[in-house]
């Protein structure tokens, strides 16, 4: 359980009823049917569902780049998003992308630094003091001047990490960050993540289908159906912070894990008999 | 802290009526699209019309749209304006034909064989940067006929693009396909007809698209030089007797005529590769 | 009728890794296989052309230019027809087809460009403009010559239209391309990152379609070479075309093959030069871009 300081800005996130249908005058594909449940500020939540149930589409609805078909979004208790209303996606609800988006035209050190000196808010020795800081702090110091091109995925995904952190954003929007990554590099890019995230606790809104990887990670694990995605299951996680990979053998884990398991495991199966494909 | 909890109503769904989706297609259809087009095109015809009176300079000689039409319809009439066209699409097949019966089994051959791609590549970047146009004198003094010399002419405009497609597709062809093809035991005659040659059809198909504008581009140049007939030579006929409303005609003729054979050569490929998305 | 395509593999200036030393790079040439094969490839060509033409002048072939006439006519200090390595004129005529080549391309360039990205960033201004380049799109080029002539004043103005026009609809159509393949994901980041609209043009919209803007330009350059050819011949006083044509017509052959052979060197120069020119500002490209 993490304890946050009550700023007015922390970033509390609620979703009211939220029901998203694609096409409706037409297909009408039910994406999201009443989805409903509440992030603290500075609590790591992730959802955890199977293929098309709809995750994306919930962080889109969050990120701005999706209108939600009924119910409401509040972001620290504002009106967010509502059929009436669609954010503009900003940097206070950044999103890390699935398949990386470093803009690999620009070095390492820009495409960090690109945010805050975009949006003003620093300038750019500032901003470059503070890249440099992060990216140490994370494993990458010295490789400011390369270009993305030259990484691996893991390093890539440490910058993008790094990237979205050096906006203070309020909400960190991660959909499905790891996915492309090997099993070993994953759960080291893992650790440097729940590093950041103690240093500076941030809500964190989190998308995988990896169990392990959402116990491991959150405070708070949301089971999501399969297409229409409802919420099945809420799953608090209190193992103490700050957690190591010993952690993913100790008793509670499992036994949380087995818990999420057991919930998805049927979802699953229904999507995979459906055919049910991400949309990536 | 605590909000008041208000959904808002869902949208109701209109009915699903035949009437009421029509119009809701003709909505949705009626696009920005449409209307910026008919806008531009519009007012190009209206600034043409209207150029010479406006006093737009170097426009005095350009005939008005309405000229052209009058001159269109007399020149449709003409036979020889009709055999032109069939002069000129008779010179574009045989040499397009002759380009992809030439240049589609060298570049695969060349694509095949990395010895005799290192060997002959170089002599093809040699000569490929010598504009077709600038072979017409060339071409005849070598052939016995100017009815053989444009056509080699519109044979080498697509040659090339032929050519380089082809190796071009067939070199950057998956390996893992060949692997997959001969860890399930294919010879090499089964590898290049089923699996070399078709991953190589799109490839080819581009290069017959572009190939086909190319030949028309040449046919043009070749009659306007060296011809006596067809719709290049009419064009430039037009332009030596101060009839500029022929050579309108003509322009957009070509046009049209490249046009539509660059779809054949498009609904061909269609056909050939069917697995391929156009 | 042009019409962008996808790179195509490329030639004797393969990938190679940056950073790599000149002279490592030479020696690296200079041990290959390819590079004796390609002297044995054009070396053939050489041969059958002198064997055929000088030798065994078989059917019409004997009516071709010698090789070895030509070579000599080039090199000699005083040509009989006027036109080697040592006469003025040579000169004068590269320079004119050189001037008109890259000022229309220059122009290409930057209007192509410039209205290419229009098109992609802005609907209205694509719906507005897209009809009418269609229009005029499948018209070949060279068609244009009569118009160009009665339009455009001047001896040089129309010959540098019709190569601007070339070039013009390429850089066009394939910055359009370029900028539609950019990865949505990349607008998104921007976005979310808080880009200005302004910030997205420069720091996205442009990086992103480089790429397929220097394919463009290559195609572009080559579509110069071959319009400012046929334009000169219809039209011109001096210049490579011209003289292509002058010689054609006075049966001065070899001076023929001296100008063919000039404008293809001077084609396959340009075109690597635009790809030198790519090379450099996209150094993040872990390979080098395919010559076309």
């Amino acid at each position: 359980m993490t304890a946050v300081s009550a700023s007015p800005k922390g970033g509390a996130l609620s979703i009211r009823n939220v029901a998203k249908i694609y096409d409706p005058d037409g297909a009408g594909v039910v994406a999201l049917d009443d989805i409903s449940f509440d992030v603290g500020a500075g609590e790591f939540c992730v959802i955890v569902g199977p293929s098309g149930c709809g995750k994306t589409t919930l962080l889109n609805a969050v990120a701005g780049f999706d209108t939600v078909t009924s119910g409401e979004i509040l972001l620290d208790g504002a009106l967010l998003s509502s059929p009436a209303r669609r954010p503009a996606p900003g940097a206070d609800r950044i999103v890390v992308f699935q398949n990386g988006s470093l803009f690999p035209w620009k070095t390492v050190l820009w495409n960090v630094i690109c945010g805050p000196v975009q949006q003003g808010r620093m300038t750019r020795a500032n901003a470059i003091r503070h890249a440099r800081d992060l990216l140490g702090r994370v494993g990458l110091a010295g490789i400011e001047d390369q270009y993305p091109g030259e990484l691996s995925g893991g390093m890539k995904r440490r910058v993008e990490i790094v990237r979205a952190l050096i906006n203070e954003p309020r909400i960190l929007l991660l959909d499905e960050p790891f996915r492309a990554l090997d099993a070993l590099t994953k759960s080291v890019v893992q650790e440097y993540l729940l590093e950041l995230y103690d240093l500076v606790p941030k809500t964190v809104f989190f998308i995988t289908h990896d169990v392990e990887e959402a116990v491991f990670l959150a405070d708070k694990v949301i089971v999501m159906t399969t297409r229409p995605g409802r919420v099945l299951k809420i799953i608090d996680v209190d193992i103490a912070r700050p957690r190591s990979v010993h952690v993913l053998t100790s008793d509670r884990f499992l036994q949380i894990e087995n818990d999420v398991r057991t919930a998805i495991h049927g979802e699953a199966q229904k999507a995979f008999e459906a055919g049910e494909r991400e949309f990536a | 802290m605590t909000t008041i909890i208000r959904s808002a109503p869902s949208r109701a769904r209109p009915s699903s009526t035949p009437v009421a989706r029509t119009i809701l297609w003709i909505r949705k259809r009626w696009k920005l699209e449409w209307i910026l087009a008919a806008v531009s095109l519009s007012s190009l015809a209206l600034l043409w019309e209207f150029a010479a009176p406006l006093g737009i300079p170097g426009v005095e000689n350009l005939p008005p749209p309405s000229a052209v039409i009058r001159e269109s319809a007399k020149l449709l009439h003409s036979e020889l304006y009709w055999t032109a066209w069939g002069l000129s699409l008779r010179r574009i097949a045989y040499g397009f034909l002759a380009a992809q019966l030439v240049g589609v089994p060298l570049g695969l051959g060349l694509a095949m064989n990395r010895v005799a791609l290192d060997t002959i590549f170089p002599v093809v970047e040699i000569l490929r940067p010598i504009p077709p146009v600038a072979w017409i004198p060339v071409a005849i003094i070598f052939w016995p006929t100017r009815e053989l010399s444009v056509v080699f002419i519109v044979f080498l405009g697509a040659f090339w693009i032929v050519l380089i497609n082809t190796i071009g597709g067939a070199a950057t062809i998956d390996p893992n396909y060949r692997r997959a093809a001969e860890s399930l035991g294919s010879n090499r005659r089964d590898l290049f007809w089923r699996i070399i040659l078709p991953a190589t059809i799109p490839s080819i198909v581009i290069g017959m698209a572009v190939g086909m504008g190319l030949a028309w581009e040449m046919l043009v140049a070749a009659e306007m030089v060296a011809g006596n007939t067809g719709l290049g030579y009419l064009l430039w006929q037009g332009f030596e007797v101060n009839a500029i409303s022929q050579c309108i005609v003509c322009m957009m003729s070509i046009g049209i005529a490249g046009l539509l054979s660059s779809q054949l050569v498009r609904l061909l490929g269609r056909f050939a590769a069917p697995w391929q998305r156009p | 009728m042009i019409q962008p395509i996808a790179p195509a593999r490329g030639s004797l200036d393969a990938a190679l890794p940056s950073g790599v030393p000149w002279w490592m790079r030479a020696r690296r040439v200079l041990r290959s296989r390819r590079l004796y094969l390609a002297i044995l490839g054009v070396g053939t060509f050489f041969l059958r052309w002198y064997m055929l033409v000088d030798v065994l002048r078989f059917w019409r072939f004997r009516e071709l230019p010698g090789f070895v006439a030509s070579i000599r006519e080039w090199v000699s200090p005083n040509p009989v027809y006027g036109i080697s390595l040592f006469t003025s004129d040579y000169y004068l005529h590269i320079w004119s087809s050189l001037y008109r080549v890259y000022s229309a391309f220059a122009l290409a360039t930057l209007l192509g460009i410039t209205i290419g990205i229009l098109m992609g960033w802005r609907r209205v201004f694509y719906g507005l403009t897209f009809p009418i380049l269609e229009l005029f799109r499948p018209i070949p080029v060279l068609a244009w010559i009569p118009l160009a002539i009665i339009l455009l004043p001047g001896r040089e103005l129309p010959i540098i239209g019709l190569t601007f026009l070339a070039a013009f609809f390429v850089t066009i159509l394939n910055t359009l391309l370029g900028v539609r393949s950019i990865d949505p994901v990349y607008f998104r980041a921007a976005r979310s990152l808080g880009f200005s609209e302004l910030g997205i043009l420069v720091h996205v919209i442009l990086p992103g379609a480089l790429p397929y803007i220097f394919v463009g330009l290559q195609i572009a350059m080559g579509a110069c070479w071959f319009s400012l050819v046929a334009s000169e011949i219809a039209s011109g006083q001096a210049g490579l075309g011209y003289e292509v044509w002058q010689a054609y017509y006075y049966v001065q052959f070899e001076t023929m093959v001296i100008i063919m052979a000039t404008l293809g060197f001077l084609g396959y120069v340009s075109s690597a030069l635009v790809r030198l020119v790519a090379h450099r500002l996209m150094r993040w490209r872990s390979s080098v871009i395919a010559s076309v």
